[in-house]
């Protein structure tokens, strides 16, 4: 039997001819006495005690343990839902089946050859082992085949330790190899593509399971990867040597079960067994993606993911992923003060400390301000603003802006992503307004790409034009369209209008200035729009329309305990003393300040915040603190200190614990963590439920206060998100401009596009 | 009934229980009944009794020695001999490790782990080898269950938070036909 794609080792083919067809099972005359045949339930029951199959379930035994599962399951699937693992190369549980491996061969009765488990559907009465001889061996002669192809150089190779092919070679494979070089040819070597500054490929270690071509084309959304030659001279690459142009290339570094894509960063820095893990969360973007930080003496090694269903099912974004070296330069390690000179001039914590007190405590608090940035976690801005708040001062805003008029941000409906992540995968439209996902949010991305190839998920976009690796309407790129839509005059807007659960998302990036009101009106009155027209179909009359994606991982963290959003209040104000907490997106200028202003900034790197700065405090980066962050979904999750703040920088409730020590009568009672957490619980009890998300509601009178004011106006200008290309993808936040890894992306990134090879 | 006959039925009844104990026996240690029933010593043993009779069996066990639940808990750090300031400032950590994704087995994700809370680690500067003065850096402990790992912390006094685990996935059904489904989305020409 000829398999149906045969584009794959010519060594692995040989072992195909054992592919087992379902079809003629059926009708082939049992020739063994060693078991029933499916044609006879009522023996197979008199063996076995008669199972009570409630649905249409199918029932069949992997290793004679009883299973229930729905048709269409593979074997390998069912296999896993009692427990037993069936070794595997091509097949991935978020891929598509490839089935070319042939790893995962098992025993079926009745069956004369071996089975592909992965690619088999259950049968009714099925009787699989896993782990008989004949199985055992037919994995050995698999192995044997990869192996003989598979250069024997483990001990450089960066895979070594965690490879599946290693690990299982160590379980299933022979001890000797019956391949002899007759013909002195050598064994197959393959030339290295370069595919850009991320993923390194020693393509001779391949063993042409396919799936970072499948991750590609199926989950990233780009068709860069492919093969190309047949059997053993077949080639895994990009046909012409060009970027893996893909926010979440990464990816195929873990996907890879052997070492031929790995880690160009990362190459030969560590070994896995010497290297310690760190369970926590990433604040690259506002998704907060679960990760490891693997961790060595104290540095930071690599970033990888951890698998969490419903934020980031497996995947994370280069930037989550290779930014890790920005925590190792531009670091502020030591208290500075200004001296008389005018410069910042290293000084120790007391001195510091007493310093800044002496500053504050000149003014009063009202003319004292707060500033705070994208990556501060709740425990500090608590902190902060308890302590400022001791001092008269009321003034405490984020950096990111948010418009406030109607309800603004005091129903947390309003700024959060309501529907959650996982809603995408219900969802049958997405109306994604004023953002590009595909750079905002990479992993959401691939979560919408999903639902669009799988469920067939409607995608409608207002706003610029750009490449999010799927198809979708294109409303209009101005607030206009957007207008036409909530007043359901656009030609759109009956198609729109059909959906059955539709999630409109909008982009903060399109929120900043004083269009961003308008563009959340609109937004809101379309919301409704599509929600009663969706009541009526739906069953699912709590499905909540409206979301708000926002760019920063402790945006909401910080709206939930009271900011006040954009840094508009201070630049009125022209405060005396600001306390710039991590804020270094450059809102607020000397210019914004009164003349004789003093300006403390807080935070882990010497970015533009600290430039303007009359006294540093070095602070820590997520890695380095125990921490609190909420997502744009208005998850808690709890960040783990991996490796400790270098030099003399200390966590940041510490710093601003002990700077209230220093100023007269604004003590704070907190002496522990857990203190803070206790008050962080008194302010919002959510926020220490780690990974639950806290819905919001009060929907309906929020969106009254928008119907029942007037329609904000705005300047008709175009919903341009801030990043359109991928080179503006790389650096955005102060850890990731430091990172010498993402400026080798950018720079990848720019030198793709003046190629004829790339596409946007 | 005379002597013998008793005799007889006691051979009888030690065979029977023989044969049923050879049968819970596992198949190496099977010998023939026949010669058992031979042998002299055997048949003035008293007649063997199954595990279950004699109560050692874990259901019996459990219904006629019921557990004696003191209200008291483990503490052992008055003579542990561990230092006050790894007792009180120390945080234990009780998680479920996640999968690690570079590969696709999922063994080392199947236990609760126990570990503290990160402290300084440098580079020795003689020979750079990763150094700390914290003597719980390397106490990673395994148990089967929370409950087991609650317990052990409280034992020793630490400070301790749970991580539940993340939600099992639920997978969907796929096949290998959907590579050649006339679903233009689905259908990829790169592979």
């Amino acid at each position: 039997m000829i398999r149906p794609r045969g584009r794959m080792l010519n060594t692995v083919c040989s072992v195909a001819h054992h592919h087992f067809n379902p079809s003629s099972s059926l009708v082939l005359p049992t020739t063994t006495t060693r078991s029933l045949s499916l044609g006879q339930p009522l023996l197979q029951a008199a063996k076995q005690p008669p199972a009570v199959v409630p649905d249409n379930r199918v029932e069949l035994f992997i290793d004679d343990k009883r299973v229930l599962c729905e048709p269409g399951t593979t074997v390998l699937q069912a296999a896993a839902m009692v427990g037993v693992e069936i070794p595997r190369f091509c097949y991935h549980d978020r891929l598509s089946i490839a089935g070319n491996c042939r790893m995962c061969l098992v025993e079926v009765e009745k069956s004369v050859k071996p089975v592909a488990s992965c690619a088999m559907p259950v049968m009714k009465g099925m009787r699989v082992k896993t782990n008989s001889v004949a199985t055992r061996k037919a994995r050995e002669g698999v192995m044997e085949f990869l192996l003989m192809n598979h250069p024997l150089d483990c001990p450089i190779c960066d895979q070594a330790g965690e490879c599946d092919l290693q690990d299982q070679s160590m379980m299933f494979g022979n001890d000797r190899s019956r391949f002899t070089d007759i013909k002195f040819e050598g064994k197959r070597a393959v030339e290295d593509k370069n595919i850009g500054p991320l993923v390194k490929t020693i393509m001779t270690r391949c063993i042409h399971c396919t799936r970072c071509i499948r991750f590609a084309s199926e989950v990233a959304g780009v068709d860069d990867l492919g093969t190309t030659g047949r059997g053993g001279d077949m080639q895994v690459g990009t046909y012409v040597e060009k970027l893996f142009a893909s926010e979440l290339s990464g990816n195929v570094i873990d996907l890879c079960p052997v070492g031929a894509l790995t880690s160009k960063p990362y190459a030969f820095t560590a070994r896995p067994w010497e290297i310690r893990k760190c369970e926590t969360v990433d604040v690259m973007d506002a998704l907060g993606s679960n990760i490891v930080v693997n961790t060595r003496g104290g540095e930071v090694m690599r970033v990888l993911p951890r698998p969490n269903e419903d934020v980031n099912e497996e995947w994370i974004s280069d930037k989550t992923r290779f930014a890790y070296d920005g925590l190792k330069r531009q670091r502020l390690t030591l208290p500075m003060l200004k001296n008389a000179q005018g410069v910042l001039e290293p000084v120790d914590w007391e001195a510091a400390l007493t310093g800044i007190a002496a500053k504050v405590s000149r003014v009063e608090g009202r003319e004292i301000a707060a500033l705070v940035g994208g990556l501060c976690d709740v425990e500090s801005l608590v902190v902060l603003k308890d302590l400022l708040n001791r001092l008269g001062c009321e003034t405490l805003c984020t950096e990111e802006a948010f418009p406030m008029n109607a309800a603004g941000t005091d129903v947390r409906s309003n700024y959060l992503l309501n529907t959650k992540i996982t809603g995408v995968e219900e969802a049958d439209l997405v109306i994604l307004i004023g953002t590009n996902i595909r750079f905002e949010a990479p992993v959401l991305n691939a979560r919408i790409r999903k639902a669009y190839l799988h469920n067939n998920l409607r995608v409608a976009v207002v706003g610029k034009k750009t490449d999010l690796h799927y198809e979708y309407d294109h409303v209009g790129d101005t607030i206009q369209a957007l207008e036409q839509l909530a007043n359901g005059e656009h030609k759109l807007s009956k198609d729109l209008a059909k959906a059955k659960k539709p999630m409109i998302i909008v982009g903060s990036s399109s929120l900043q200035d004083a269009d961003g009101a308008a563009i959340l009106a609109n937004a809101i009155v379309l919301a409704d729009k599509l929600k009663s027209g969706s009541s009526s179909g739906s069953s699912d009359h709590d499905w909540k329309v409206l979301n708000v994606l926002h760019r920063h991982a402790g945006q909401v963290g910080a709206l939930d305990v009271g900011y006040t959003p954009g840094a508009g209040k201070i630049k009125e104000l022209k405060p005396r003393v600001l306390y710039m907490l991590g804020a270094d997106a450059g809102v607020v200028t000397r210019k914004d300040l009164a003349a004789d202003a003093f300006v403390i900034y807080q935070g882990h790197h010497g970015d533009a915040g600290a430039e303007i700065a009359d006294a540093v405090l070095p602070g820590a980066a997520y890695t380095e603190k125990s921490a609190t962050y909420v997502n744009t979904e208005g998850r808690a999750q709890r960040a783990n200190v991996a490796v400790t703040p270098p030099g003399m920088a200390r966590e940041d409730w510490k710093i601003l614990r002990a700077l209230s020590e220093f100023i007269p009568g604004a003590s704070l009672p907190y002496e522990k963590l857990e203190d803070v957490r206790h008050r962080m619980a008194d302010i919002a009890p959510h926020l220490l439920r780690y990974g639950a998300v806290e819905e919001a509601n009060y929907f309906k009178q929020s969106h009254a206060l928008v119907h029942g004011s007037k329609r904000p106006s705005h300047s008709g200008r175009a919903l341009a998100p801030p990043q359109t290309v991928l080179e503006d993808f790389y650096m955005t936040d102060s850890i990731s401009r430091a990172s010498r890894t993402m400026a080798k992306c950018i720079q990848a990134a720019r030198h793709h596009k003046t190629t004829k090879y790339s596409v946007s | 009934m005379n002597s013998s006959t008793v005799l007889r039925r006691t051979i009888v009844s030690a065979i029977q229980q023989r044969q049923l104990s050879a049968s819970l026996l596992p198949r190496t240690l099977h010998t023939s009944t026949a010669v058992r029933a031979k042998s002299i010593t055997e048949l003035q043993d008293a007649p063997r009794k199954s595990v279950e009779e004699v109560g050692l069996g874990r259901v019996n066990r459990e219904k006629e020695f019921p557990k004696i639940i003191l209200d008291v808990k483990d503490d052992i750090t008055s003579f542990n001999g561990v230092p006050k300031e790894h007792i009180h400032e120390r945080t234990a950590r009780i998680y479920v490790p996640a999968r690690n994704t570079m590969q696709s087995a999922t063994n080392n994700s199947r236990t609760w782990k126990l570990d503290f809370d990160v402290r300084e680690r440098w580079e020795n500067p003689l020979m750079g080898w990763s150094s700390s003065a914290d003597p719980l850096s390397n106490l990673a402990v395994t148990f089967s269950s929370k409950e087991d790992a609650i317990q052990f912390a409280e034992k020793n006094g630490w400070n301790y938070f749970v991580e539940e685990p993340q939600p099992v996935w639920k997978f969907k059904p796929k096949s290998y036909g959907l590579n050649f489904s006339w679903d233009k989305k689905t259908r990829v020409s790169t592979k």
